[in-house]
């Protein structure tokens, strides 16, 4: 139980093997390389450089991203997706692939695509602009200013024509419309170079804005060119650029086959880049090469055939870590309780020296879900689902254990549902061992005894763990003070025997006596007097457990709920059995991810703050081997 | 409607409007740190939901204490109880834990909600931490409900 046994091992060999042997190292996926201590043995190290590899990935990625845009896929075809798998060999293939012309190819298209599409986007803008000038007869290139005479285009607002009429009376100043809008009319003025400071703040207050043609419209006009005509030379370039586009895109969604051998490439150079930043950790002289990590002792004798059969002029070294050192941790727990370790990978993984909690939160944890939520409807379809979603889509490492936790979780409510809760809101009587809505204390004293025995559990394995530092007198007086103190208390208040108030006198004057560390008897004893103060917060921490009462009630409650309305909707003529169908569907479901997120949530607090920190020293270092890393592909 | 009844509804309705309020505030805190983040990082929607939907629980319990009270005064079947005035206050005070604490809770479990939706951001491995943080503030509220429970049981009608 609880943490695996983790060795240093030293490999030492010739440099000429030094890419070889990272290779099989991350062929078998069971050391973590570590940094060779370079300052004391006087090794050197040969600097690698990632960042060409670095880039060529970012270019892979940007081009699997580019092919993706014409992948067409369905979530459930996501969910069903299988990793294409590739062997050692085939992985050899793969690098030969001349995978830069594809690349080239694709980013060119890509680069001119947007090039095109910021200047389609240009040119629509431009005329949209021009339509509303569409009505001027004149040809552009006569638009331009005489030497008496300035020509102007714009917009008046419509309501203020009836001034501008006004204004050509006592101006020098000829207009005509050319074109109007719902609120806008477009003019063509005409004015007087002399008077044009005048009249232009005459223009200003009626609201008149200006237009100007602008030098892409006027160099693209020929002799004789109008207004409508550059519209229509602007929609035959629209339409050429988006025949161009869409053969790109064409062309690009051919390439699609491209993209599953760039996702095989990603993945091969990805490990490629992994070993190279690897090398860095080594130490090396010039004609020998160390490297040096941890392993699991039970792989050992695996490292040592698999080094031995594929490069045999080296010298593998092991020995048990040292007292300072920084071991990685690696939980090792029988497969029933395997899924339960993500709850302590979620808190944070033991320290070395610590107890794992695996093992110990596993029963309770199962069993407050299981009475948190009391639904063994939900419990069916939750063990159903996640039994599917591992068959199908067969998630790997946390995943996969986040999903068996998941079918755990279902296991245990179709038990507890059935005999404290329901079958989707209606409780099979014959079944029942506590009915909570009839009767609720029955369920308060389970949630409450299960409170207390947990706690103690707690306070047991802490117990435990101080023997095993050799802190006999606070294990046995302090811990031990407790364990005596807690149940004959509650012994003492339910049966009222003296024999259980001095067997809780003798523990809590184990605990004043021995819970402080200070020589001065006086000042030990009130020190100690203080520690016997925890006692409330041990009736906190018992009392917190009754959520599981609240929590398994709210959801029989809401369960009967949603029943009595789908009941309700069944008196509506017609189409009641509709509405009756899918309100039973729809509040189930709803009830379901509400109270197992409840419940999931609560139960894992109980653990956290209730549980752990009676005995639990998180502060491990997880172990991350030197292994094969897939994203897209599977390495076999 | 007799005063015994009337009060005992009061009750029942301010469990459900004291603890919806709450909640709606508090997820409401939740969400807009959520969306937030979800603009930089929409891939996030899942984790995230869970830390909105937390503070939405005390909606849930005030609304369950009112079932409660309405399958008490049997105004959910046909045959309706008349409490006498006496038993109309016991109803009315019973409800008034699981309301006043949902309502208190759930706008502080939004805040820390709030802030684990950004811890999240930062650190996206780290959910349980704040999903642990906000259950510390829920607890209040769940005692809360629990009171009104086992109030509401002791009371015959």
């Amino acid at each position: 139980m609880g943490l695996a046994k983790v060795e240093k091992v030293g490999i030492l060999a010739h440099a000429s093997l030094r890419s070889k042997l990272l290779s099989v190292l991350q062929e078998a996926g069971i050391v973590q390389v570590e940094e060779v201590d370079r300052s004391e043995t006087g090794l050197g190290s040969t600097p690698a450089d990632i960042s060409e590899l670095d880039h060529v990935l970012h270019r892979l990625k940007r081009g699997m991203d580019f092919l993706s845009q014409f992948e067409e896929k369905g979530l459930l075809d996501r969910i069903k997706a299988r990793k294409p798998a590739l062997s050692l060999q085939e992985r050899g293939k793969v690098l030969k692939f001349d995978y830069f012309p594809v690349l080239d190819r694709l980013e060119k298209i890509e680069a001119e695509k947007s090039e095109l599409l910021s200047h389609l986007k240009f040119v629509q803008k431009e005329t949209e602009f021009l339509l509303t000038l569409a009505g001027l007869e004149l040809p552009v290139s006569a638009f331009k200013s005489t030497n008496l005479i300035e020509v102007m285009v714009g917009s008046l607002p419509l309501s203020r024509r009836e001034e501008l009429a006004g204004l050509t009376e006592e101006m020098a100043l000829w207009h005509e419309v050319i074109g109007s809008e719902k609120r806008v009319c477009f003019l063509i003025l005409f004015v007087l170079k002399e008077d044009k400071d005048l009249i232009d703040e005459k223009l200003k207050e009626v609201e008149f804005l200006p237009l100007y043609l602008a030098e892409p419209i006027l160099s693209k006009a020929e002799e004789g060119d109008r207004v409508r005509d550059i519209i229509e030379k602007n929609r035959r370039e629209i339409g050429e650029k988006t025949k161009k586009i869409a053969e790109l895109d064409n062309e690009e969604k051919k390439m699609v086959v491209y993209r599953d051998r760039l996702a095989e490439l990603y993945d091969i150079l990805h490990n490629e880049r992994e070993k190279l930043s690897a090398s860095r950790l080594l130490g090396e002289t010039e004609k020998a090469v160390y490297i040096e990590g941890w392993v699991k002792s039970e792989d050992t004798p695996r490292l040592r055939s698999i080094l031995a059969r594929s490069a045999e002029e080296c010298e593998v070294f092991t020995r048990p870590p040292l007292d300072g050192e920084d071991v990685p941790v690696i939980l090792e727990n029988p497969r029933p309780a395997e899924p339960f370790e993500v709850l302590t990978k979620l808190y944070g993984l033991p320290h070395r020296d610590s107890i794992d909690p695996t093992i110990p939160l596993a029963p309770f944890f199962f069993v407050f879900v299981g009475l948190c939520v009391s639904e063994a409807g939900y419990g069916l379809i939750m063990a159903i689902l996640s039994l599917l979603y591992i068959r199908c889509a067969k998630p790997r490492g946390n995943a996969l254990q986040f999903f068996r936790l998941l079918f755990l979780l279902g296991i245990s409510n179709i038990i507890l549902g059935t005999l404290v809760g329901g079958w989707f809101g209606f409780p099979i009587r014959q079944l029942l061992v506590i009915d909570a809505l009839k009767d609720p204390l029955p369920f308060l004293v389970l949630a409450l005894v299960l409170g207390f025995v947990q706690v103690c559990f707690g306070t047991l394995l802490s117990l435990i763990a101080r023997l095993k530092k050799k802190n006999y007198v606070q294990a046995i007086f302090v811990q031990g003070g407790w364990l005596l103190l807690l149940p004959a208390l509650v012994a003492y208040f339910l049966t009222k025997q003296t024999l259980w108030g001095i067997l809780a006198l003798a523990g809590a004057s184990g605990i004043v006596f021995f819970a402080s560390p200070r020589r001065n008897l006086l000042a030990r004893f009130f020190g100690g007097l203080y520690s016997l103060y925890d006692i409330s917060r041990y009736l906190g921490d018992v009392l917190s457990y009754s959520r599981l009462l609240a929590l398994g009630m709210a959801t029989s409650v809401i369960a009967m709920v949603v029943n009595t309305l789908s009941q309700t909707a069944l008196g509506i003529p017609w189409v009641g059995w509709l509405f009756a169908a899918l309100i039973f569907a729809g509040g189930h479901l709803f009830n379901l991810i509400i109270s197992f997120l409840g419940g999931f949530v609560h139960s894992m607090r109980l653990q956290f703050v209730e549980f752990f920190t009676k005995f639990f020293q998180p502060g491990g270092k997880p172990f991350k081997p030197f292994k094969l890393e897939n994203k897209f592909v599977e390495f076999v | 409607m007799d005063l015994g009844l009337t009060l005992a509804v009061l009750g029942g309705a301010l469990a459900v409007a004291l603890g919806g309020s709450g909640s709606a505030i508090g997820v409401g805190l939740a969400g807009q740190a959520a969306a937030g983040v979800m603009s930089e990082d929409p891939e996030k929607f899942g984790i995230l939901l869970l830390l909105v939907a937390l503070p939405g629980t005390q909606g849930i319990y005030g609304f369950l204490s009112t079932f409660l009270v309405l399958l008490k005064l049997g105004l959910t079947g046909a045959t309706a109880v008349k409490p006498s005035v006496h038993q109309g206050w016991q109803i009315f005070v019973a409800c008034l834990p699981v309301g006043i604490t949902g309502l208190v809770s759930a706008i502080h479990q939004g805040k820390v909600c709030a802030s684990g939706v950004y811890m999240v951001a930062k650190q996206p491995k780290d959910l349980a931490k704040p999903l642990v943080l906000a259950a510390l503030v829920e607890t209040y509220a769940v005692l809360g409900l629990l009171i009104t429970i086992l109030l509401l049981n002791s009371i015959k009608l």
